[in-house]
């Protein structure tokens, strides 16, 4: 069960997200991505817009299957920019694992 | 057993045209159209038997114009969907034709044949039933509509926004009206707003600029606290009793009390409550008005949830949401966070579809055994704005949205869905078997309260949401007006809103003519929606009055004076009371009592042709001769289907 992080939104500004809530889920995305890697991004950009911190640092692997070929961001109806999210999840994760691993925050 | 060719044959030949629509294959493709021609055209009377792809088509029109206007026939039979939708459309190519408009027959072969029977039987049905209508046809008496003189004068019940349009356009039309408001407040629902959706404009601006433009039209009355007591007549000449009295619902009481508290002057506007234009009743008052037309404007009440749904009634912080926008409005901005009551609000959670879309087995029935199974249409626009309302206002309150399917249908309405989004409200989807729980807070992370949901969007994973209030977006209910439905026969849907004829063709009127509905007393529908409709009724109104004189269909009860010996057992049977009455009439210099109708008020239904032992009544168009025809030939295999 995940419980929503109402913060987490605004943390995220700071690795350069700002259009997550503008994504109404409808899988375009996933359904473009080359991957074909089962709902991958629109269920990891989920879990951004809820806030589910662990889940993403759980499943955090997946954000580097990511070709980066733009595909999604390209037919993302609501231009929520979901390849540039998949950017900013990765440095939000490599911050945590510094901020947890390696230099104290 | 019937009646043999020659018989038939025997009686007076008029010229009947029969015209079989294929309805473009919705009749054709199950029933053999050009067999059912070929059947007719042996049947003794029918000169020609004619087919088209759609017979309501003007060129299907001009083939029935023609044959009457050079004389090919003088009795006209349509063979196509069921006269709900197209008699009047045959009916007006006949007027056109230069003939009588009642010389006209018609057979369902859709509805009662196509649709529901397949292969060969469907085609004999249809013979049976094209050769029941000519027979028919052949006593078919050319007939006048009934005339009545119209008063210019309208009754709009209910003091809406929607009741106040129709009142304002009639009156500009030049017809007096007569508004009577049940609660002693003008502005209805619309009033207790504070921004209208989509726009954004002021509620409070809209109700007292019409309430002004109303209160001060030389032609319009205006009566609160009154409600209708009796309803008699019949379009163009309605009689309505109605009584003022002195205000007893709570609701009203308490409103009374702000208007007093807050010293408001009658005809001032009060926010979030209406505007009371004069002096509360302290005694009954009794009233008489005559009517051409009656208006229902009686409006909506915003549905009220059960005891324990989704926590209403147990927790303090679920509300419904027009107590939210309330609230909202009477509460003073302080900056970053929503605060009611004193207390900071940081994190609402809306949810949508309460007490609308039910499904039976899913949701439970009120007291009454009933569920709102329609969509209330107007909630998730009005919830997507109060929570833009919120996170315009306050940045620091969040918003969450739980709902079903997002329908924002209308024009400027998606904008606020993907405004919302921008705003950072975050969207959460149930299934309707898998409602949101509501429930006390346990942990002590500051929020008295939680909602759970299998979050579809997150793949039916279970989310939980921390929240300080919730807010329920309650569906439209129809006011309960079932005293009026009573007293005027009106028809009242499954939904329990009131009926219109039809939903495209006659869109504002009820099937008791000269009533007719104005805004969301006939279903849900957003202010501008109701306007629309009333406006729409208002018009209707100008064009049934316009005239001076309103048209009734003539088929009502006649009298044939050489049969009728006075017994009064019509009158005692007629179910419309003075439609039917014995007068005294001299009849070879003897005085004799004798039935006699009033046209205008009888209503056709032949309660009084079963009852007369001397045959000496019938209805005009359907007389008892004329269904022993269609009878006769229905089972007269050889003519029918030979």
């Amino acid at each position: 069960m995940a419980t929503v992080d109402l913060e987490f939104a605004e943390q995220l500004e700071h690795f350069g997200v700002d259009t997550a809530s503008e994504c109404f889920n409808c899988g375009t995305c996933a359904a473009i991505c080359p991957l074909i890697y089962e709902h991958f991004p629109r269920k990891i950009i989920r879990y951004a817009q809820l806030g589910a911190k662990d889940v993403i640092l759980r499943e955090a692997d997946e954000l580097w299957r990511c070709l980066h070929c733009g595909l999604c961001t390209y037919t993302c109806p609501r231009e929520a920019n979901p390849g540039e999210l998949i950017l900013g999840l990765r440095r939000y994760v490599i911050a945590n694992w510094r901020g947890t691993a390696h230099v104290q925050t | 057993m019937a009646n043999t060719r020659k018989e038939i044959e025997m009686e007076r030949e008029p010229k009947i045209g029969v015209y079989v629509c294929q309805c473009g294959g919705n009749i054709s493709d199950h029933v053999d159209v050009e067999k059912v021609c070929e059947r007719a055209s042996k049947i003794p009377g029918v000169v020609v038997a004619r087919e088209n792809m759609f017979m309501c088509s003007d060129p299907g029109q001009d083939l029935i114009i023609e044959d009457l206007k050079s004389g090919t026939v003088d009795r006209v039979v349509v063979a196509s969907c069921a006269p709900d939708l197209h008699e009047l459309t045959f009916r007006n190519a006949v007027s056109r034709a230069g003939k009588n408009p009642y010389i006209y027959e018609h057979a369902n072969i859709r509805e009662q044949v196509s649709w529901v029977h397949h292969g060969d039987g469907a085609t004999e049905k249809a013979s049976r039933l094209v050769a029941a209508a000519t027979a028919k046809a052949k006593y078919i008496q050319p007939l006048d509509p009934i005339r009545v003189e119209a008063k210019q004068h309208a009754v709009v019940i209910g003091g809406g926004i929607s009741g106040m349009r129709a009142a304002k356009d009639l009156a500009e039309r030049g017809i007096r009206i007569t508004l009577l408001e049940k609660s002693p407040f003008l502005g209805g629902r619309a009033a207790q707003l504070d921004r209208l959706a989509p726009t954004g404009e002021k509620a409070s601006d809209l109700i007292t600029e019409l309430t002004r433009e109303v209160l001060n039209h030389p032609a319009i009355a205006v009566y609160t606290n009154a409600e209708v007591t009796n309803s008699e007549g019949y379009v163009g000449n309605f009689r309505l009793q109605f009584q003022r009295r002195p205000p007893d619902s709570a609701e009203d009481l308490d409103k009374i009390k702000e208007m007093v508290e807050s010293g408001t002057e009658f005809g001032e506007f009060i926010p979030l409550v209406g505007i009371c234009p004069a002096k509360i009743p302290e005694k009954i008052e009794e009233y008489t008005i005559e009517a051409g037309v009656i208006l229902l404007a009686t409006g909506f009440k915003p549905y009220s949830p059960r005891k324990g749904e989704y926590g209403f009634g147990e927790f303090k912080e679920v509300v419904t949401l027009p107590e939210f926008i309330k609230l909202m409005a009477r509460s003073r901005r302080n900056g970053k966070v929503l605060e009611i009551n004193g207390k900071e609000i940081k994190s609402v959670a809306m949810i949508h579809c309460v007490g609308s879309r039910q499904i039976p087995g899913v949701h439970e029935e009120d007291e009454t055994g009933h569920l709102n199974e329609y969509c209330s249409r107007t909630c998730c626009t009005a919830a997507l704005q109060a929570a833009n309302t919120v996170r315009d206002t306050y940045p620091g309150t969040r918003v969450f949205d739980f709902y079903r399917d997002i329908r924002t249908y209308g024009r400027g309405q998606e904008e606020l869905y993907e405004r919302a989004s921008k705003n950072r409200v975050l969207f959460l989807r149930y299934e309707p078997a898998a409602a949101p729980v509501v429930k006390r807070n346990n942990g002590s992370n500051g929020y008295p309260l939680s909602v759970k949901v299998n979050d579809t969007l997150t793949f039916g994973e279970e989310v939980e949401v921390p929240v300080d209030l919730v807010v329920l977006a309650v569906g439209m209910e129809p006011n309960n007006v079932s005293n009026l439905v009573e007293m005027m026969k009106l028809p009242v849907g499954a939904d329990r809103f009131l009926l219109e004829v039809h939903p495209k063709l006659r869109p504002v009127e009820m099937s008791v003519a000269g009533i007719l509905l104005a805004g969301t007393c006939q279903s849900p529908m957003d202010t501008g929606e109701a306007c629309n409709g009333a406006s729409s009724a208002a018009v209707k109104t100008s064009s049934l009055l316009g005239r001076g004189y309103v048209e009734l269909d003539p088929f009502v009860a006649e009298v044939d004076l050489e049969k009728c010996t006075g017994t009064g057992a019509c009158v005692e049977a007629c179910l419309r009371e003075e439609a039917l009455t014995l007068v005294e009439m001299e009849m070879d210099g003897e005085k004799v009592q004798r039935a006699e109708v009033n046209p205008a008020l009888c209503n056709g239904c032949g309660a009084c042709v079963a009852v007369c032992p001397e045959n000496a009544i019938n209805i005009k168009g359907w007389t008892l001769r004329q269904y022993e025809a269609m009878v006769d030939m229905i089972v007269a295999d050889d003519i029918a289907v030979g």
